[in-house]
């Protein structure tokens, strides 16, 4: 440690000098750099230098889901099974009621299950590194979903690279998504707002409009406005009156379903139905 | 310690385990941040120049996973290659304590650069962020530095 080594000679001290500004001004250049650039070096050091500590996190992903419990795992496949058989009746009347006002039949979603790999690192608290890219069908803006239990909205695809995709989670600053109640009543705008300790983050439901009350405990589902997310997936449930502007608009705390720490595995859902149906759409009126 | 133990071994050694730690099993704050000790010992062997290239891949390669603010580390993680080197000019110290607070030191003050560096929309609270667990991070890095040295002759090392 002492490393009380001579002192450098002048020539060298100013070596030295030279050098280190200059990694301090490439240290400024890298953080303006454009944002484009800065991923292509982050993705760049990710797929040569730290991939061998990615493959550690996937094959521990992949090791620890083998090692689920087989009985709970059965308990789930039996819930499910009756869950799907309590709703064919359901199913049935949706399907006459859908011939009977001669309506088209919704494309079904999609998706792709995929592990989560958590960084860990300094910055990254609010990123989502998932096993699944572009050969798996991952696209920029596909919604992200917890399937571990509860069913929740998790985040949203950023980048896209041939085996592996980033996401943000619900606490990035930038997470933006249309919400509504569950009874499609009211609608808004669901935002992270940071808490003191990370733990404390939790969305804000803004833009209700000011006439109308949620009562605590109603469930936020995303809109499907704006087309990023899909109609009805559960984001989080109302905790209380956050704040008013007098006769304008309300906005209400909402705890999210989905805890981001606990987030191991996901489905990200493919929008190449709905991708089809606009090319189909489009190829149509160009023909004609 | 002599010096091609510490940069040849000790360094990349703590460089592999952090990435190990972090990004490998996962472990997030849990483990310590041992990117910073390494580039704080090894700046204390090394010029100015050196430690600042050093710093600045060390930073390149924590920001590869920042979506927040990338740079952010790199531009800390310089600075305190920079600032470690120089302190060799400045003080001159053998005891534990001495290491104890260096490298506490200059990992309170990588957390603040850091903090000053992600911007208001990223970062949290200072009183959060740095004077609680930057304190906390700090002591557990300083704690374990001096309980790494051991194996390579505690006190007899620092000389």
């Amino acid at each position: 440690m002492a490393s009380y080594t001579d002192a450098p000679d002048e020539g060298r001290g100013r070596r030295d000098l030279s050098m280190a500004a200059f990694f301090f001004l490439c240290s400024v250049v890298v953080f303006y750099l454009p944002g484009g650039v800065q991923e292509r070096i982050a993705a760049g050091l990710r797929s040569s230098v730290l991939r061998p500590f990615i493959v550690t996190q996937e094959l521990l992903s992949r090791a620890r889901l083998r090692a689920e419990d087989a009985a709970e795992l059965q308990a789930q496949l039996d819930s499910m099974a009756a869950r799907i058989v309590s709703q064919a009746p359901l199913v049935a009347d949706h399907r006459r009621l859908h011939e009977l006002l001669d309506l088209h039949e919704r494309a079904p979603l999609s998706f792709v299950p995929a592990s989560v790999i958590r960084p860990g690192t300094a910055g990254s608290e609010s990123m989502l590194l998932l096993d699944v890219g572009s050969a798996a069908g991952v696209s920029p803006g596909d919604p992200v979903i917890m399937r571990d239990g509860r069913v929740g909205l998790v985040g949203v695809i950023r980048e896209v690279r041939q085996g592996t995709s980033l996401g943000i989670d619900w606490s990035h600053p930038d997470f933006r998504a249309s919400a509504m109640s569950a009874d499609g009543e009211i609608y808004g705008m669901v935002e992270p707002r940071r808490g003191i300790f990370r733990e404390e983050d939790r969305l804000i439901l803004d833009g209700t409009p000011f006439s109308e009350t949620l009562p605590v405990g109603t469930v936020v589902t995303t809109s499907g406005l704006g087309g990023v997310y899909p109609r009805g997936i559960p984001i989080g449930t109302v905790q209380g009156l956050a704040e008013a502007e007098a006769g304008w608009r309300k906005a209400y705390w909402v705890r999210p379903v989905v805890e981001t720490g606990s987030v191991t595995h996901v489905l990200v859902l493919l929008d190449d139905d709905v991708t089809e149906d606009l090319m189909d759409l489009f190829r149509e009126e160009e023909g004609s | 310690m002599s010096r091609r133990v510490l940069l040849g071994v000790l360094v990349p050694g703590l460089v592999i385990l952090h990435f190990l730690l972090h990004l490998g099993l996962g472990l997030g704050r849990v483990a310590p941040d041992l990117l910073t000790m390494a580039l704080l010992l090894a700046a204390r062997e090394v010029g100015m120049g050196p430690a600042g290239a050093l710093g600045f891949f060390f930073g390149l390669l924590e920001d590869a996973f920042s979506m927040l603010a990338f740079g952010a580390n790199t531009l800390a993680l310089t600075l305190v290659g920079i600032l470690g080197s120089r302190t060799r000019d400045l003080l001159v110290g053998d005891s534990l304590l001495f290491l104890f607070l260096y490298l506490a030191g200059g990992k309170l003050l990588r957390d603040l650069l850091y903090w000053v560096a992600a911007g208001e929309g990223v970062r949290e609270p200072f009183l959060n962020a740095v004077l609680v667990e930057g304190t906390l991070s700090a002591a557990y890095v300083a704690a374990l530095g001096l309980v790494l040295f051991l194996p390579f002759g505690g006190r007899e090392a620092l000389r």
